[in-house]
């Protein structure tokens, strides 16, 4: 009986001129923007693949060098895309995607596609999550607004309740029909994530997780369109409902709670934190200074760690450990800054969050961008593991200044390449699938499952309502 | 007590919409092989009592009963006896006559083969060149003939028709009419709601006319050959019972 209910219906839809046109065009603008993505992102891998090897070319091709300028010439590192991040760009346009990494400095990344591009990159990009999760709910929405709304205008609700068909297994068929028209909408994108599963088995756990998180989310657009249908009177109704919705949850929810939580936790301007590091970096003292206090606590402490009387009788050169401890001291405050800021950034992302209990398309970006390695986590990642990777390299450098270069005449030294050309290569690596299951996945699917379930009770109260009075 | 063998039995209803009686004591008695006509003016409460029988309508006392199964207790069981043809026959227009056939006979749980359905639709005398034919392309007269098809094919012991004859020209009228009198034949009870006296004189056994939600009177048929009903008569009880009332 279900089965004679869910075919009417595609047989509705399919001899709707215009339902098969909009479908048709829906699934191409999926298969297109599936392709145009898939193509920027392997063009943005090779092109960042290719500077990243132009840069470690660079940094092997150095002469004999001092050490000290080492440090001072630097290295660039760049963030490679997960093969996943053809379906999400997530934060990454807006992100810078390559760090300098050199000494006495902490920089910030650089080189986003929206800093770059023309103003048009911020109207929004043709990905498959762009299309999945906010073009394809409304065509879900115009398909299914009539499917029950229309048949009681029309009275044919009441001519198939007498036929002695409960309301549940009407409300039933109809759902299973609209579920399943959903996931086809859906289908070019479930295959390229399947797709992607199986080419790129890293990967395989996210795209299977994020083909679950889309199926459900088209899914709940397709129950809610249903029992809005059911819910109100005509089909007039149900379909200002439904756009009403779609606009709020898909367009308003999404821009409004950014800019309510950058209100509620304010950001201070890049300037301001400039400021703020420079005036801490002069409260630590001057290593060039002699009289300087915490400088002069150092020499003294090296100086009796070693058991002699002079800087030039230390067995190393103090000038290599000096720019050691600075270079501790001022990474120890970058390191602060950046996890002050970071933790500015989680609570406003927090409230953003709240904001996925009105709209479910909040929490399928969070899971969305996590799983394709391109949100604010991936990024911050980047960014501490770049730090992190300099760190130890501007540390292994000032090691071979104390260790390599002689005190006297220090300035004049150079050291063989072989030192720093053998340092190993910075290479970002992802979050776990655990990782990112625990902190995005997991709540956001909770999140949904609570949505559909709330629609569940909706629907068992509507088909009783449907039983008994025919409306 | 109530005789087992009614087909349809509205006993002692009583309803109200926000405090304002529509049914009052409303008693109405359908056997198996008669057709009964209810009429009544607008805000009579025809549609009401319709809406009892189809279990959309819950009284707030009384008895209804289809076949002997009370409407308010199992539902289901008493829609699986009844065909219901309202006044705009709400089939699907973007399926064929055949098409209707097998999707409402699947939701009635019955077999929709092929032959059910094409016996359904020969005794109804719908023209076999219009079986394949999408509804949107039809009469009302056709429409109707799907929707009575409906009712053979399922083999149903009910018929509620809503308004039947209203919009259909004096041919198509008088091939209804010949339909419901083969399906009285078959023992089908037939209950109609009308505004039309005349129509429902040529057709019905009993004629019930409802004023404020009661029975103001019922007249059966004459038997033997000539007029069943003196219309003349009808008209003038009904109009006198509306003014005593």
């Amino acid at each position: 009986m279900i089965a004679a209910i869910v075919r009417t219906e595609w047989r509705a839809i399919l001899r709707n001129q215009v339902a098969r046109a909009a479908g048709v065009l829906m699934l191409a603008l999926t298969v297109a923007a599936i392709v145009v993505s898939h193509e920027r992102v392997t063009a943005v891998n090779a092109e960042r693949a290719r500077f990243q090897a132009g840069a470690d070319a660079q940094w092997k091709a150095q002469p004999d060098r001092h050490p000290h300028r080492v440090v001072h010439y630097g290295h660039y590192v760049f963030r490679p895309l997960s093969p996943l991040a053809f379906f999400d760009f997530g934060v990454d346009p807006f992100t810078g995607h390559t760090l300098f990494l050199e000494g006495h400095r902490q920089n910030s990344a650089n080189f986003s596609d929206a800093g770059q591009s023309s103003v048009l990159l911020r109207f929004g990009q043709l990905t498959p999550a762009f299309v999945l999760q906010v073009l394809t709910p409304l065509l879900i929405a115009f398909l299914a607004f009539g499917s029950v709304a229309r048949e009681r205008e029309r009275g044919q609700l009441r001519l198939q309740l007498t036929q002695g068909v409960r309301g549940g297994t009407l409300l039933a068929g109809k759902l299973l029909a609209h579920g399943a028209i959903a996931l086809l909408l859906g289908a070019p994108a479930f295959l390229a994530l399947g797709a992607i599963a199986v080419l790129h088995g890293v990967v395989a756990l996210e795209a299977l997780t994020m083909l679950a998180a889309y199926a459900l989310y088209l899914l709940l657009w397709a129950v809610g369109a249903v029992l809005v249908s059911s819910a109100l009177p005509r089909a007039r109704d149900a379909l200002l409902a439904l756009v009403g919705i779609w606009i709020v949850t898909t367009i308003l929810l999404p821009r409004l709670s950014p800019d309510l939580a950058m209100r509620a936790v304010s950001l201070p301007t890049r300037i301001e934190t400039e400021a703020a590091i420079h005036a801490r970096l002069k409260a630590l003292g001057d290593s060039h200074d002699p009289d300087d206090p915490y400088f002069s606590r150092f020499r003294q402490k090296v100086l009796d760690q070693y058991g002699v009387k002079r800087v030039e009788d230390l067995p190393v050169n103090y000038g290599g450990l000096v720019m050691q401890e600075g270079e501790r001291l001022t990474s120890a405050l970058f390191d602060e800054f950046m996890r002050a800021d970071y933790a500015r950034q989680l609570a406003q992302r927090d409230i953003v969050h709240g904001a996925a209990f009105a709209s479910p398309l909040i929490a399928l970006r969070r899971l969305s961008t996590a799983l394709a390695g391109a949100d604010l986590d991936s990024h911050t990642r980047f960014l501490f593991e770049g730090e992190q990777y300099r760190y130890r390299f501007i540390q292994a450098l000032n090691g071979l200044h104390a260790t390599e270069v002689k005190h006297e005449g220090d300035r004049d030294q150079r050291i063989s390449s072989d030192h720093y050309t053998e340092t190993p290569r910075f290479a970002y690596t992802p979050p776990a699938y655990r990782d990112v299951a625990v902190r995005h996945a997991g709540p956001a699917f909770l999140l949904m499952a609570g949505w559909l379930l709330a629609l569940a009770l909706a629907a068992r109260y509507l088909a009783h309502r449907l039983e008994r009075s025919g409306k | 007590m109530s005789h087992p063998t009614a087909a349809l039995e509205a006993r002692a209803l009583n309803l109200a919409y926000q405090g304002k009686p529509v049914l009052r004591e409303l008693d109405i008695r359908v056997e198996r092989g008669q057709i009964y006509a209810l009429l009544g003016g607008n805000g009579a409460g025809k549609t009401t009592t319709l809406n009892c029988f189809l279990g959309f309508a819950r009284p707030d006392s009384g008895q209804v009963r289809v076949c002997g199964i009370d409407v308010g207790a199992d539902l289901l069981a008493a829609r699986a006896q009844l065909a219901y043809v309202p006044e705009n026959v709400a089939l699907y227009e973007h399926l064929d006559a055949r098409e209707n056939l097998d999707y409402f006979l699947r939701l009635a749980g019955g077999a929709a083969t092929s032959e059910t359905i094409d016996n359904a639709l020969r005794a109804v005398r719908l023209p076999e060149s219009a079986w394949t034919r999408r509804l949107s392309g039809y009469s009302k007269g056709m429409r109707q003939k799907v929707a009575i098809a409906l009712a053979v094919a399922r083999a149903v012991p009910v018929l509620l028709l809503d308004e039947p004859t209203s919009g259909l020209d004096p041919h198509a009228t008088s091939e209804f009419n010949a339909l419901l009198q083969d399906l009285r034949a078959g023992g089908a009870a037939i209950f109609m709601v009308t505004h039309d006296l005349l129509g429902a004189a040529e057709v019905a056994d009993r004629i019930g006319f409802l004023d404020h939600g009661h029975i103001a009177f019922e007249a059966a048929a004459a038997s033997g050959i000539g007029e069943r009903f003196d219309v003349r008569d009808l008209y003038r009880r009904y109009a006198g019972a509306k003014e005593a009332a």
